[in-house]
Order: structure tokens, then C-alpha cells, then sequence
């Protein structure tokens, strides 16, 4: 049984409750649904953690998902990689499990809705400058878009709308696309090549994650990258 | 497309929530476990390096005693060998010493022996000869042997060369003419008288004092004594002879066992 029929194109259509402007649809519900594992399940997991150096082997699994994103991020950014952790991890958790679960019948992916991904993208778009500011200040950032001269700020602010915007388009389309190639797959060819299929969505929904979460901290790194590279400059002209 | 602003934003905090929710129970717990377990594997890790480098350290002091005392141990057992050596050389030395004492001692003995022997044999021998050769003249001539011994000695006193009798004048003379003329046995008046003349005539000194003695160390025989000199017959020279060729037997005797 299909929830999200060939003709919708994503599960946003597939409205379960509505009053006013509150709808409540299969995207939202989806969501809460990994939300809910995500969190039920680190807090079962965690909630007798072990120091010592035996530990029990669900933790020993999250220990292994969590230092893989760290050394993920400690590639991109050697210094400061666990406080991007929470957001790049939650980032590529999120999105994983999601693509993963698809695999469950009757459950459709919510990053195959345009909303969730857009939502993540903007998520993306304001922790670029938000890192940027915080760990920086705003003048320093803003200075930036100004770089090498004025002129460049407007492609600087294309630069960072275009790529948000690739981000939230790169996702929807991939899981989306796939979902609808699955759907159209069991209607020609019902036998083994949809398993087929289903296994290579693994494969996509994984790598999707990881380009997600990866691009993501590029993004974030690079700005803060800049600036400091601006600011080591400018001290050592003032040295010299 | 349509576009839900409310599921849109609803998205936005559904993900700062889970962002929250696991920095809260997902990434601060698990990063704080794994840095606690990473700093003990690392202080264990520390420790296990000290104690490594300690117990090196330990097995290098070790092994430097060990050398000490392996080469103490040589030196000692070398220095040991050598005080046995010299001691073993020592008591070598000692015992032959003793033994060499104790055969010293022991010859000694053997000649003191002897010579008793020697001198024993020659009384009893001097004894004998005088009681053989006095019943052989009794039984030969009727004469008494010590009469004969007498006669012997007077004919050596008159046998005297001149300067001999000079001499034994003198010797008279300091002495205060006194002579004394020993005796293994004792002389009858007779030949007492005999042999003072042949005295008084013989030195040619009339005032002389002459006194006979007996003495058992004059074997078989007459002694004339004055200051300083002496003249005598006896059987002794004979003895002497005897008693040389006693010892050569008993030397021989003793060598062939």
C-alpha cells in the first residue's frame, strides 16, 4: 500500500489533520517519528553509560556513529570539531535515519518533501553566518562579502542563496527520485529488482546524508576559515 | 508548487529541538564517556610507560649488580684458590718439616741409642777381656794380670822419649809433684810400690807424691795423671778398634733389612 500516491509528489499532500493554518501532514508526522527514535533511542542507550573500559554494545555502536562524524568533522575542522558536532551530527542523523527507514513499508522518507529539506538548507544557510558571528563578530563577517572589493557582494550573496538552494533541491530530488522509481519499478517489475533497488536507496539515502552534513560544515568552515585566515594576515602585517 | 509555511517553519523546529535533544542525551553524554575512557586508557597507557622504563631502569641496575658480582665472585674464587694453594703449600712445607723433625728426633735417638749401646759394649766387652785375659795368664805364666798391665805400664814410662819426660817433668813440677795414677781395679801394694819407682825414676824427682785411685772409666788399664797431661795404657785403644768395627756390623745389619 502506497501512502503517497503516483500522482502526489510528495508526502506534504497527504494531510492527516487540519485547522487554520495548522497541518498537520505525513512530512510532519514522519519526522516526529525519527525524532522520536533518535531521541528515545540515545536516551535508552545513554542513560546507564559506562566509563569503564568495557561498555555495554549499543553503546559501543553509538560510540563508533558518533566518533565517525567527529572524525568527519575533526578532517574539515581539526580544532573545534565538537562544537559542530551537535549540529553536523544531528544533521547527518536526522537525514540518514530518515533515508534509511524507507526501507519500512508504508513509511515515506520526509526529506522526499521539498519543506524538510528547504527547512535544513535554511537551517544550513543561517548557521554559516551565524558561527561566523559568534565566534568572530559581526563586523569581521559582514567585511567579507565585501572582499576583494564591493562589487563582489552581491555574488557573495548569490553564492550563498545558490547553494542553499542546491542543497534543498539535491536531497528532495535524490530521495524524492527514488521513491517514485521504486513506486514506478514494483508496478513493471513486481519480483527482486525493486530489492534491488531498495538496496541501492540505502546506499543513495546514506550518501545523500553524508554529502549533506559534509557540505554543510564546509559551508560553515569556510567562512570562519576566511576570516580567520583574514585576521592572521592583518596581524602579521601589524608585526611587520 | 505549493508551499506550507506552517509545515516549513514546523520543520525548522522540529530540527533545532532534535538538534538539542541530542547535544542533551546523544553527543554530551557519549563524547564525555569516550574523553573520560580516552584519558584513562592514556594515563593507564602513561603509567604502563613509567612502570615500563622503572622496571628497565630496575633491570638494567639488575644486570649491572649481577656483572659486579659475577666479577666479584671470579676475583673472590681466584683469590680463594690462591690462599688454598699457598695454604696446601704451607702445610706441606709443615709436614715435612715435622717429618723431617720427627726423623731428625728420631736418628737422634737411634745414635744415642747406639752410642749407649757402643759404650755398654764396651765396658762389658772391657770387663770380659779383662777377666778372660787375667785367667789366662793365672793359668798361663802364675802371673796376676794386673801385675802384667802393671809391668806394661811401667815399660811404657820407661819407653819414653826424652822429650816426652821433659814435658811431663815440667808438668809435675807445676803441679806440685803430685801424679796420680787411676786404676780400673784395684793394685796391690806391690805393684804400687813398683810402679811409684818407675815414676820417681823415670822423672827423676824424688819428693814426688804419688796417688793411686781407682776409676771403673779407665778400662782395663793404668792412667798417669799430672797437671795438665796424661799418659796411659789401657784396653781401650783395643776397644776402640772393637767397638768400630760393632758399628759397622750394626750399620750394614741395618741396611740390608
Amino acid at each position: 500500500m502506497e501512502i503517497v500516491g503516483m500522482d502526489q509528489i510528495s508526502p506534504d499532500q497527504v494531510i492527516f489533520w487540519t485547522w487554520g493554518f495548522v497541518t498537520i501532514n505525513a512530512t510532519l508526522v514522519y519526522t516526529w517519528f525519527v525524532m522520536a527514535i533518535l531521541v528515545a533511542g540515545s536516551w535508552w542507550i545513554t542513560r546507564r553509560i559506562s566509563r569503564d573500559l568495557t561498555i555495554p554494545r549499543w553503546q559501543n555502536f553509538l560510540e563508533v556513529v558518533v566518533s565517525g562524524i567527529r572524525g568527519e568533522i575533526r578532517e574539515i575542522v581539526p580544532e573545534r570539531a565538537d562544537y559542530y558536532l551537535p549540529f553536523i551530527g544531528t544533521l547527518f542523523l536526522f537525514i540518514a535515519l530518515s533515508n534509511l527507514l524507507a526501507v519500512v513499508p508504508g513509511y515515506v522518507a520526509p526529506t522526499s518533501s521539498l519543506m524538510t529539506t528547504g527547512a535544513l538548507a535554511i537551517c544550513v544557510f543561517i548557521s554559516v553566518p551565524l558561527f561566523g558571528i559568534v565566534g568572530h563578530g559581526v563586523k569581521h563577517y559582514i567585511k567579507e562579502y565585501f572582499q576583494p572589493t564591493f562589487i563582489f557582494f552581491p555574488f557573495h550573496v548569490m553564492g550563498e542563496i545558490s547553494r542553499t538552494l542546491a542543497l534543498m533541491v539535491r536531497l528532495f530530488g535524490n530521495i524524492m527520485s527514488h521513491e517514485k522509481v521504486i513506486a514506478i519499478l514494483l508496478a513493471v517489475t513486481p519480483l527482486f529488482f525493486p530489492v534491488v533497488m531498495q538496496a541501492l536507496g540505502l546506499l543513495i539515502g546514506l550518501i545523500q546524508a553524508y554529502i549533506f552534513a559534509i557540505l554543510a560544515m564546509v559551508y560553515i568552515s569556510s567562512a570562519a576559515q576566511a576570516h580567520d585566515e583574514q585576521l592572521h594576515r592583518s596581524g602579521g602585517e601589524k608585526a611587520h | 508548487m505549493h508551499i506550507d509555511w506552517f509545515v516549513f517553519f514546523a520543520q525548522i523546529v522540529n530540527f533545532l529541538i532534535l538538534v538539542y535533544l541530542l547535544k542533551r542525551f546523544l553527543y554530551g553524554r557519549i563524547v564525555k564517556a569516550m574523553d573520560a575512557r580516552e584519558t584513562r586508557i592514556r594515563q593507564a597507557y602513561e603509567e604502563a610507560e613509567k612502570c615500563r622504563c622503572e622496571a628497565r631502569e630496575l633491570a638494567d641496575g639488575y644486570q649491572r649488580k649481577q656483572d659486579e658480582l659475577r666479577q666479584n665472585s671470579e676475583r673472590m674464587l681466584n683469590e680463594a684458590r690462591e690462599e688454598a694453594e699457598s695454604y696446601r703449600k704451607d702445610l706441606l712445607q709443615k709436614t715435612r718439616d715435622e717429618i723431617e723433625a720427627v726423623r731428625t728426633r728420631w736418628r737422634e735417638t737411634v745414635d744415642r741409642e747406639k752410642d749407649t749401646f757402643l759404650e755398654d759394649l764396651r765396658k762389658r766387652a772391657g770387663m770380659q777381656v779383662y777377666a778372660i785375659a787375667r785367667r789366662a795368664l793365672a793359668d798361663l805364666a802364675g802371673s796376676g794380670l794386673e801385675s802384667r798391665m802393671a809391668d806394661v805400664f811401667i815399660d811404657r814410662i820407661r819407653d819414653l822419649g826424652s822429650d816426652e819426660v821433659k814435658i811431663i817433668r815440667d808438668a809435675v813440677r807445676t803441679s806440685g809433684g803430685v801424679v796420680k795414677i787411676q786404676s780400673a781395679f784395684h793394685l796391690s801394694p806391690e805393684i804400687r810400690q813398683r810402679v811409684g819407682e818407675a815414676v820417681r825414676r823415670s822423672f827423676d824427682t824424688d819428693g814426688v807424691a804419688v796417688d793411686f785411685d781407682e776409676n771403673p772409666d779407665v778400662i782395663s788399664g793404668l792412667e798417669l795423671r799430672t797437671a795438665g797431661h796424661k799418659m796411659a795404657w789401657s784396653l781401650g785403644d783395643y776397644l776402640e778398634s772393637l767397638e768400630e768395627n760393632f758399628a759397622l756390623a750394626l750399620q750394614q745389619e741395618a741396611q740390608s733389612r
